[in-house]
């Protein structure tokens, strides 16, 4: 039989183009099928598309397909996600990002990535990106030019600020943004006259971070994934790594194939559950009980690392006190976990050492969230355990640069480099940045408001309000604020609004507002979720591939990432955004003076770099030069993928990426430093001490470490953080350079022509102003070298505390949830008085939990993420390759509940919240969950309550999958000490639909 | 009332019209298409082209360590 | 001769999808067809397992036995190639094959079958190597090129693995040397207590 070839129909290829906007042609043809033919729900959409041999082949350059026999581009950059910092090799043609390779030579991802990673291609296409700016006007958007924006914009805040002052508006930075970006969006703000600015870290790891740090110096993850290779013991609290953080997964498996035994706490049987040896399900909100139950039977059994806390800890007695009030059936009661689980659990971490701890969201996003983080470092104090390879607190943080927004970018309580907001703070960045303090705080509203406790300060010394909480600053009464007007307008730049909790006060708070801006590459759900009309403004905002800089991975490596594109569309970089809108408030020269600027608008990403590396002394961001960044980029296959170390090379001897602490100068060569607070290494091979941060003494007891110090180190115990009158009282201080003495008078204030050839000379009155300056005020950096070439830590070497004094509870204790299915045990464990002024803003605690909601809202509700989509989930739920494996919105309910209610798999029902939120979405019944747990994904939005917000969505922006934000029904409830929110553990009700 | 003539040239005229309608029944190979089950119709793939294959198992071999745990 | 293989390691596997979406990155496959994807049982209790499936490049492959127009061809090192030119969209590899790995994309709603698709191992089809046309029909040529499919080369555990099947064999049974380390992999501590 004879065969005819079939032609291509043309008649389809019609179908598909007809009807369709042609305003830019960036669109390929199946994806207009898609548009039109719309998703089905669950199994295989059946969306048409044209089969492959159907196409017809146009212009590659339009259409983002590769082109044969046109050389491709490399470009090296790092995954925009997810923190573990996968390294990205593109391939580009003609400008066009057509293809993707694994990076197979960096140390962090050995060239896997995850759904996410594996389809960042698409960011070079962007088909539901905002192409120009546009505002809202009438409900309809409206295109408009980037000047006129501008302008229309600048006006609007410089109204807001005569008539109400600079602490109207509210400037929301970005975890996504690198580390230049995030860095000028703090500096920017200080030049507008506000600490109003904040970004992800608040919700996600802000309670780690003050928990952290307050017990023993830093807040950031001590060892590193890599390092996990090491563990014999892997302790997963609030963690689900295999969903959250991929390809951290691969060392952790091999860890586990390495011999290493996998304990997970969830209330969930996770995807990292399946893998693991045990699998403690507890109730949430119930974290502080269960670890206490865990060294309950550590102290029973004396297992703990005596001699490690003789040396290095203070205060395990004050928790041998509160734990032994945790009896096994105190715990099970509590937590629902019978002894046995909670027994082997510490049995097995007690004999498998080094064992390393995991936390994220799980265990922070809780109002008591910094007792939870304060209770995992002291299990790992206990054991002994911090400070060696393969032990660690190994916080795996979020979004792909939220370590190096948190280090040096957009926090409302901190200057860059967590030097606080105090004047030094102030005075330090001022001579960074080159200005005159004054004027500076002549930015600022000269008033003096409540700080907290009754305390009144001035704005500049006073915390912004933080990102949890933007909406009260809005609808708060202004007379209970701690500014002096409320927030009029927002300024989003690069996150999203459904991560916050409660819905429906953000909607009320968003249509209260003079204006919205959102600098995004998406419209996200800010610009849809409420009932505006007008006064929203749209700002293309280029992605991280369209721009080079530096981002900080978890594990404190900073990798430097290569333009892959040019902006698409009319985008500009976070950092031309803020540059032209410092044009519009007139104030670019000073906040620019040392940064130069490349074409009209882009501030240069090194000169950026060089400028943190100028001042974060505190953390150690000083060594990381773009140069020594760059060739790290250059010769990542050097790395051995365990150590981390360079072995060879010209990196030999360096970390990958330099992970910070990276003290003093670039020249000084310091090669970061991979596990924190060990002392088997000198302090110049990344060898470190616990921080003397809290005082030399208490109670009479030493703080400082007693008998253990770093290998090399001349001073054989402990020590307080070096200040220049330390090191002349141990004689260092001959060992500084005429330049870096120069340096440091001028930090004190002393004329140079005081300071005599010998500094031995010197008098007393230059020496006494020198003996201020310290390691982390010294620009020179010779305070820092002097001491390390000595074998000693800069910052001191003390215990790590378990007791922190300034904290609401300085030894952690348990405290029911603001919404407890357990309404029985508030009486014991309640939750804290009402605050008058926390972070600018009143905060409710005991008003909240005096209502026992548990009879109408039974369930326990908590939310969680999904591998395919992240965060606020708006670039990636427009992503057609991501988007088309989850399609829908859904609860997690277990069969024994859902029988309860009726309710069948796939069925749609509400959630209602206590606070009014309800949002419609599909059930999914699982064993996945307990009894009593539900829980939802969080990544979705472009829904409100039942009605789906397509219309609002300017034309072609609506991402191909939209649903319900879960945080529509969520609720209110504060971190004491940070303002975290507490998502993981409130209550709803579910009923059919 | 056949002629001599007639017979022959009616003989003659039929044989060539038999070897003519015969000559329908001719078949050359290319002609027809054999339907052979199990072998591949479609168009050459130059992946089999075997010179190029030997070099090629050896860049893939090496390009496999990048799936090794390093 | 290397005989091309895929091999998942259901240990390794998180079900993370990378290798799906690497696989419609790499060939630009449309929305509705899955060249690969990850296959999960006992979702969400204990024993849960994934593994990912595309087509497995069978050595007797079923979807080549029962094509009516044969418009399937295996390559010297094991790969299950086909032409989409000879193609008529019956659909009858579909019910032959045992792991549904070829796909049609449709043109319609209302199932009208298109060209048959499938996993190429990165392979392309019979046209030339890395051509236009060749990316157009059947998506990239990484082997032309010397390199893997690009679904195991981004796995993001190292739990799919694509090459030359004795290598493949080679860490998989290197891993499973390593795992007999620890009795819990395998259930042991759960059949016969702790201890043994």
């Amino acid at each position: 039989m004879k065969l005819i070839k079939k032609n291509t129909s043309a008649g389809a290829e019609q179908v598909a183009r007809s009807g369709f906007p042609s305003m830019f042609y960036t669109a390929m043809d199946r994806r207009t099928f898609l548009r039109r033919s719309g998703l089905t729900a669950g199994a295989a959409a059946v969306g048409a598309a044209l089969p492959p041999t159907m196409m017809r082949r146009a212009n590659a350059a339009e259409k983002n397909t590769r082109e044969a026999g046109v050389a491709a581009e490399i470009k090296r950059s790092v995954c925009t996600h997810c923190s573990v910092g996968c390294g990205v090799v593109a391939e580009v043609q003609n400008g066009v990002w057509t293809g993707q390779e694994p990076d197979f030579d960096s140390p962090f991802n050995l060239g896997a990535h995850c759904a996410k990673g594996a389809s960042l291609r698409e960011h070079g296409i962007g088909e539901k990106r905002i192409k120009y700016p546009m505002k809202l006007e009438g409900g309809r958007w409206k295109r408009m030019s980037w000047d006129d924006a501008i302008n229309e914009i600048g006006d609007q805040f410089m109204k807001i600020r005569e008539e109400s002052g600079p602490d109207s508006v509210w400037w929301c930075g970005s975890s996504k943004s690198n580390n230049e970006g995030s860095y000028l969006q703090r500096k920017f703000v200080a030049f507008w006259g506000t600490n109003n600015i904040d970004h992800q870290a608040r919700i996600c790891h802000s309670t780690t971070v003050a928990g952290v740090a307050n017990t023993w110096g830093y807040g950031a993850m001590t060892n590193s994934y890599n390092d996990m290779h090491n563990a014999k013991c892997m302790f997963f609290i609030g963690s689900n790594a295999a969903e959250a953080h991929p390809v951290s997964m691969q060392h952790i498996l091999r860890a586990k194939e390495n011999g290493a035994k996998m304990i997970v706490a969830d209330p969930r049987f996770t995807r990292t559950a399946a893998h693991a040896d045990q699998h403690i399900s507890f109730r949430a909100g119930t974290d502080v009980p269960l670890i206490w139950g865990m060294l309950w039977h550590i102290f029973e059994n004396g297992w703990e690392d005596r001699e490690y806390v003789n040396q290095r800890v203070y205060g395990l007695d004050k928790v041998r006190e509160e734990v032994a009030h945790w009896t096994p059936a105190r715990v099970e009661d509590v937590t629902g976990v019978p002894e046995a689980q909670v027994y082997e659990a510490a049995k097995t971490m007690a004999e498998h050492r080094p064992g390393t701890i995991v936390w994220c969201m799980g265990g922070t996003q809780h109002h008591v969230g910094n007792n939870n983080t304060r209770a995992y470092c002291i299990l790992q104090l206990a054991l002994g355990n911090i400070g060696v390879s393969g032990g660690g607190a190994n916080i795996f943080r979020g979004h792909d640069n939220v370590q190096g927004a948190t280090d040096v970018g957009p926090n409302s309580h901190t200057l860059p480099g967590y030097y606080g907001l105090a004047e030094g703070a102030w005075r330090h960045w001022c001579r960074v940045w080159d200005v005159d303090f004054d004027y500076i705080k002549s930015r600022f509203d000269d008033g003096q408001y409540d700080a907290g406790g009754g305390n009144m300060a001035h704005p500049m010394n006073i915390v912004g309000i933080p990102v949890s909480r933007w909406i009260d600053g809005i609808l708060e009464d202004p007379s209970n604020l701690s500014q002096r007007d409320n927030t009029r307008a927002v300024f989003f730049q690069g996150h999203a609004v459904n991560s916050q909790t409660r819905g429906p006060d953000m909607k009320e708070a968003v249509e209260k507002l003079d204006l919205v801006v959102i600098s995004d590459p998406y419209p996200t759900h800010l610009a849809v979720m409420s009932e505006r009309t007008d006064g929203v403004y749209l700002l293309p905002t280029c992605t991280q591939f369209e721009q080079r800089g530096s981002a900080t991975a978890s594990n404190r490596s900073l990798q430097w990432r290569e333009q892959v594109i040019d902006p698409l569309f009319e985008s500009k970089t976070d950092a031309q955004i803020l540059y032209r809108l410092a044009q519009k408030f007139g104030f670019e020269d000073q906040m620019f003076k040392n940064i130069s600027i490349e074409g009209d608008d882009m501030p240069n990403p090194e000169d950026t770099l060089r400028e943190i590396n100028r001042g974060t002394w505190t953390i150690g961001y000083t060594g990381q030069s773009p140069e020594r960044l760059k060739l790290h980029l250059e010769n990542k296959h050097t790395f051995d993928t365990t150590t981390l170390r360079a072995v060879g090379g010209p990196c030999d001897g360096d970390y990958y990426g330099l992970p910070w602490p990276c003290w003093g100068t670039p020249e000084m060569n310091h090669p970061g430093t991979h596990v924190l607070y060990d002392p088997s290494q000198p302090v110049k091979d990344g060898g470190l001490t616990f921080r003397a941060r809290f005082g030399v003494e208490r109670e009479g007891e030493s703080l400082l470490a007693n008998g253990s110090f770093s290998e090399g180190s001349e001073l054989r115990d402990g020590y307080p953080e070096f200040t220049f009158a330390t090191l002349r009282q141990l004689g260092w201080h001959v060992d500084l350079t005429r330049e870096e003495l120069e340096a440091c008078a001028r930090v004190a204030g002393v004329d140079s022509s005081d300071l005599p050839r010998n500094i031995r000379t010197a008098s007393t009155e230059v020496l006494e102003k020198l003996d201020g300056v310290n390691w982390k005020t010294d620009l020179s950096g010779g305070i820092q070298r002097v001491v390390i070439a000595h074998g000693c830590a800069p910052f001191g070497n003390a215990k790590a505390r378990c007791e922190v004094w300034q904290f609401p509870d300085p030894i952690p204790v348990h405290r029911e949830p603001l919404y407890t299915p357990r309404y029985d045990l508030v009486a014991e464990y309640p939750t804290y008085e009402d605050v008058k002024a926390s972070y600018r803003l009143p905060t409710r605690y005991a008003s909240v939990q005096s209502e026992d909601y548990s009879r109408d809202f039974p369930l326990i509700f908590t939310s969680g993420r999904l591998v395919e989509y992240e965060g606020g989930g708006e670039e990636t739920r427009s992503n057609p390759w991501l988007a088309e494996l989850q399609q829908e919105m859904f609860v997690e309910i277990h069969p024994a509940d859902a029988n309860d209610r009726q309710i069948a798999d796939g069925q749609d029902v509400w959630l209602d919240g206590p606070e009014g939120g309800s949002i419609r979405v599909k059930a999914m019944v699982t064993e996945r969950v307990p009894r009593g747990t539900v829980w939802t994904p969080f990544h979705f939005g472009g829904h409100y309550q039942g009605e789906d917000l397509l219309d609002r969505y300017p034309e072609g922006t609506a991402p191909y999958v939209r649903g319900e934000a879960c945080n529509t029904a969520t609720t209110y409830g504060y971190d004491r000490v940070t303002q975290m929110q507490e998502t993981k553990s409130t209550l709803c009700e579910i009923r059919a639909a | 009332m056949v002629s001599v003539f007639g017979s022959r040239l009616a003989k003659m005229a039929a044989l060539g019209l038999l070897v003519f309608t015969l000559t329908g029944c001719y078949e050359s190979a290319s002609d027809v298409t054999l339907y052979e089950p199990g072998v591949y119709k479609g168009s050459d793939d130059p992946l089999l082209n075997q010179a190029g294959s030997a070099e090629r198992e050896d860049a893939l071999r090496e390009r496999f360590g990048g799936q090794r745990d390093r | 001769m290397a005989r091309m293989k895929f091999l998942c390691d259901a240990e390794r596997c998180i079900e993370c999808n990378a290798c799906v979406t690497a696989c419609k990155n790499e060939n630009e496959v449309p929305w509705g067809v899955n060249r690969r994807r990850v296959v999960t049982i006992n979702d969400g209790v204990p024993g849960e397992k994934s593994i990912s499936v595309a087509c497995m490049h069978c050595t007797d492959a079923p979807c080549a036995a029962v094509c009516p127009v044969d418009c399937f061809y295996t390559t010297d090192d094991g790969i299950v190639l086909h032409d989409k030119d000879l193609c008529i969209g019956c659909g009858y590899c579909f019910y032959a094959c045992p792991f549904g790995a070829p796909q049609y994309p449709q043109q319609e709603a209302f199932g009208v079958r298109g060209k048959m698709d499938k996993c190429t191992f990165c392979a392309g089809g019979p046209t030339a190597n890395n051509s236009n046309d060749e990316y157009a029909k059947y998506g990239a040529n990484r082997v032309a090129e010397g390199k893997l499919p690009a679904c195991a080369e981004m796995c993001s555990t190292k739990a799919l693995l694509a090459g030359d099947g004795d290598m493949v064999a080679d860490i998989f049974r290197e891993r499973t040397l390593r795992r007999s380390g620890r009795p819990q992999t395998w259930g042991w501590e759960q059949a016969y207590g702790a201890g043994v």
